[in-house]
């Protein structure tokens, strides 16, 4: 299509986006609510959000395998996790394990440590397990159970495609020292949560 | 301007229509449809074949049209055996998560295994296409139904799956099918979980 329709068509998406009216039609239960819940539920805990960032930032600055190893091993393992907290087995310390995670994660980046791709997807699956099994002891009854997984596993992997994002700076000097900086946040903001003061 | 005038055309078309009053030449074609259908109605079947397919792509194709054999194979005897175990969603979450974990984790590796868990996610969508009491020749049409559309949708994925690749040929295509492969593993496993515990509860 030429280039010269864009703008009639932008206009048109605006004047149809400014007209419009309230929805009410939407119920917080069902697939709809069920989706938003779950797909809510890492992205509205900043602990979760930066451990599941630093997975994927970790993974960048890895370079391959591990940009895209971590990220599979993570929602594997992490329903593990899951599936323990929705049957209610007993797990010690999981916001400890949670914070942990962010400290640990954080510190690998800012520190630069390389080791072999089977530890790092060791290192990261250990701590999936906490963070599936905060999200499933979580589990709102009243919601649409197919949704609500959907929702946070979806939400989760686009967590770690966002660090992977982020990671990609490490093709320059100074996007590589930006990460590690940022690994450094992270592992501050882990601390912060491990004693209490986020 | 060369689609605005066809699409504009195709409007004047869709907006002179006239209601279609040719529907429903064969008796219990409904049940067909509704047979075709079937497998995609609940997230365990859905779940399951969306997996198998990823599995199944994540093969060349001179192995995978083993596993797409396998399934048609498997599908129709499910029909035909008709076992029945209790609740057959469980299984198809566990099959699912399975077929996921190999997908993701060991692609083009471990081809026997593939078709195990083939060949069982076929053996459920059989058991599961079998219609519930009535005439038989409408079980039959909707059975048929429900056997070509687990195998069509296992075929459109797993060809889905393989166009991509073959028309985006960068690595990054491959990694997306094996992280999408894994959250959808997530997902059963979560599934397989909470149906546990509705069953306990």
């Amino acid at each position: 299509m030429p280039h010269r329709h864009m703008p009639i068509i932008l206009v048109l998406a605006l004047v149809f986006t400014s007209a419009a009216l309230p929805a009410l039609a939407h119920g917080s239960d069902g697939y709809g609510g069920g989706f938003v819940s779950g797909f809510t539920h890492p992205i509205l805990g900043w602990d979760h959000v930066a451990a599941m960032v630093a997975v994927g930032l970790w993974g960048a600055f890895l370079g391959a395998p591990s940009i895209w190893i971590l990220p599979i091993v993570f929602p594997l393992v992490m329903a593990f996790g899951a599936a323990a907290g929705i049957l209610g087995l007993p797990l010690p310390a999981v916001e400890t394990g949670i914070a942990l995670s962010a400290v640990i994660l954080g510190g690998m980046i800012a520190f630069a440590v390389t080791p072999p791709i089977w530890i790092c997807a060791v290192i990261v699956g250990a701590f999936a397990v906490f963070h599936g099994y905060a999200h499933g002891a979580e589990l709102p009854a009243s919601v649409n159970a197919f949704a609500y997984a959907a929702g946070f596993v979806i939400a989760t992997g686009l967590l770690h495609l966002s660090g992977i994002g982020f990671g990609l700076l490490v093709k320059w000097p100074a996007g590589r020292a930006v990460i590690r900086g940022a690994g450094g946040l992270i592992s501050l903001a882990g601390i912060a949560f491990l004693i209490g003061y986020a | 301007m060369q689609i605005l005038r066809p699409s504009c055309g195709g409007l004047a078309f869709g907006l002179i229509a006239g209601p279609a009053q040719a529907h429903a030449p064969i008796a219990g074609i409904e049940g067909f449809y509704t047979g075709v259908l079937h497998p995609f109605t609940s997230p365990a079947q859905a779940l399951l074949i969306i997996s198998l397919g990823l599995l199944a792509s994540s093969f060349a194709i001179p192995k995978a049209r083993w596993l797409l054999g396998a399934f048609l194979v498997a599908s129709l005897l499910g029909l035909w055996l008709g076992f029945t175990p209790p609740d057959l969603d469980p299984l198809c979450f566990a099959i699912a998560f399975a077929a996921c974990a190999c997908a993701a984790l060991c692609p083009k590796r471990l081809p026997l295994l593939a078709a195990l868990w083939t060949t069982l996610g076929g053996l459920c969508i059989g058991r599961l296409s079998i219609p519930d009491a009535g005439p038989v020749p409408d079980q039959i049409i909707t059975a048929s139904g429900a056997i070509i559309g687990a195998n069509l949708g296992l075929l459109y994925i797993f060809g889905l799956t393989h166009a991509i690749q073959d028309r985006l040929a960068a690595p990054w295509v491959a990694i997306a099918f094996r992280i999408a492969a894994a959250w959808l593993g997530a997902i059963s496993l979560l599934m397989l979980a909470l149906g546990s515990v509705q069953t306990g509860a």
